[in-house]
């Protein structure tokens, strides 16, 4: 279980940084597992598994990457919607440009930092990088792919 | 000699049975609930020129997908709003219908796909052990559980037979290694099926882990014993030595799908009445994989 000063630090980083209230995360448990922390259904707690040796327990939200703690694509997929700050809507060419490994420019206030990417609306593609007015891809480049904007590539 | 022609005596209107079996499979999605909008992302995906359909009237979240061959290029796919599941598979979640906040087992669950629809049916509360014997599948079943945003479920690695007994469960899911036989469809001159080496090995291991999956079970618990293949030895034979050994008793199976009645003979072995509540899915009844379920309780 993550210490609550440790959950503390990581729910005040989500509320400051993308204005997702902490209260969104008041049924589930943090669990912290070398520098990667696990989301889990609170109700799963009351339940005895002691006697089990489990080899993965939930979702990975958060991992370590050195001092900053980055929410995984994932868990931003989920919680995306309900931010209310640091978020970019790009359209499908620009996502084209970063997943082919490029970053792209951006006029924003927001300050540096991850920043939240979406697509057509609210769908929450993942996180981005933004530094110096321009945004590099957080996306997994083994799961998304340019396949996914080609329409005749799907079937 | 025709494909399972021995099982042309059990699988009505065989002759239709047999020309399903040169088709290839359609496509089925699953919408995810958990993650999106069902209606709104049906809506996307029709507004691209795709052609869904509803599988089951008054259910949004499952869909054929007709000409569709590779949905893991869809973006949705990504998102984790759809996963690719054959609307048989489905139905055994249906089948099992675990209330929300309930205690699950599914004891062989690797790819994941059950796992992630009952996770879906629970609305991601409770607990689901999703164990899993060999440890090489936990982590594609854990990125499928990932993305689809399950984070109510602990994979373990047990041996499913072995299963610690000191916790009981709401539910147990048994959709047990097969010989696969509903797996089968002759889509090219090359492919032809194989007979499962040692089928009596199977059918041993499948007795045993219907027993423990029903030792495993609360009092007023539910289980259901899945397998995709039209073998009687690895179905009804199965529930009935279960039957024999435990005080379990055959539930009426509802999953909104036609489907035939489990045997009650078969060659020279004679089963339960009751075995005729468990449900036989046929590829050209269904169009999809071969299927067999059994709903179990605790004689009262």
């Amino acid at each position: 279980m993550a210490e609550e000063a440790e959950r503390n630090r990581i729910l005040t980083y989500l509320e400051h940084r993308f204005g997702i209230s902490r209260e969104l995360f008041d049924d589930y448990l943090l669990l912290s597992r070398k520098d990667s922390w696990y989301m889990m259904r609170k109700s799963c707690g009351e339940i005895q598994l002691s006697h089990l040796k489990p080899s993965k327990v939930g979702l990975k939200a958060f991992h370590k990457v050195g001092n900053f703690i980055k929410p995984t694509t994932r868990m931003i997929q989920i919680y995306g919607p309900a931010a209310t700050r640091a978020k970019l809507e790009i359209d499908e060419s620009q996502l084209s440009a970063l997943l082919s490994g490029g970053d792209i420019p951006f006029e924003t206030d927001i300050e540096k930092g991850y920043v939240i990417l979406t697509l057509k609306g609210n769908r929450v593609m993942g996180l981005g990088l933004l530094i110096n007015g321009r945004v590099r891809s957080q996306l997994p480049r083994k799961e998304v792919r340019e396949a996914m904007l080609d329409p005749e590539a799907i079937r | 000699m025709t494909l399972f022609e021995h099982y042309s005596e059990i699988i009505p209107d065989f002759s239709h049975f047999q020309e399903f079996l040169q088709k290839p499979f359609p496509s089925h999605i699953r919408i995810n609930s958990l993650k999106t909008e069902p209606d709104e992302t049906a809506g996307f995906i029709r507004s691209r020129g795709d052609n869904l359909e509803r599988s089951l009237k008054g259910n949004n979240t499952l869909y054929s997908m007709k000409g569709l061959t590779s949905p893991g290029n869809l973006i949705e796919y990504f998102l984790g709003y759809i996963h690719p599941q054959a609307l048989t598979s489905c139905l055994a979640s249906i089948a099992l219908s675990p209330e929300k906040g309930s205690f699950v087992l599914d004891m062989c669950a690797a790819p994941g796909g059950k796992t992630s629809h009952l996770a879906q049916l629970m609305n991601n509360t409770g607990l689901i052990i999703a164990n899993e014997l060999y440890h090489n599948r936990h982590i594609p079943m854990g990125h499928t559980l990932a993305r689809l945003g399950i984070m109510n479920t602990v994979l373990t690695a047990y041996q499913a037979q072995e299963f610690p007994l000191r916790q009981k469960f709401d539910y147990v899911l048994a959709d047990v290694p097969c010989s696969g036989e509903g797996r089968f469809r002759r889509i090219n001159e090359g492919s032809s099926y194989r007979e499962p080496y040692e089928r009596e090995r199977l059918t041993t291991l499948q007795k045993k882990i219907i027993l423990r999956g029903f030792d495993l079970l609360k009092g007023d618990g539910r289980m259901v014993y899945a397998t995709c293949t039209y073998s009687p030895e690895e179905n009804e034979a199965v529930v009935n030595y279960l039957l024999q050994n435990r005080d379990a008793v055959l539930l009426p199976l509802k999953t909104g799908f036609d489907h035939d009645p489990g045997l009650i003979s078969w060659r020279d072995d004679r089963y339960e009445k009751q075995l005729e509540n468990c449900a036989r899915f046929y590829p050209h009844r269904i169009d999809s994989v071969g299927f067999f379920m059994a709903s179990i309780g605790r004689r009262s």
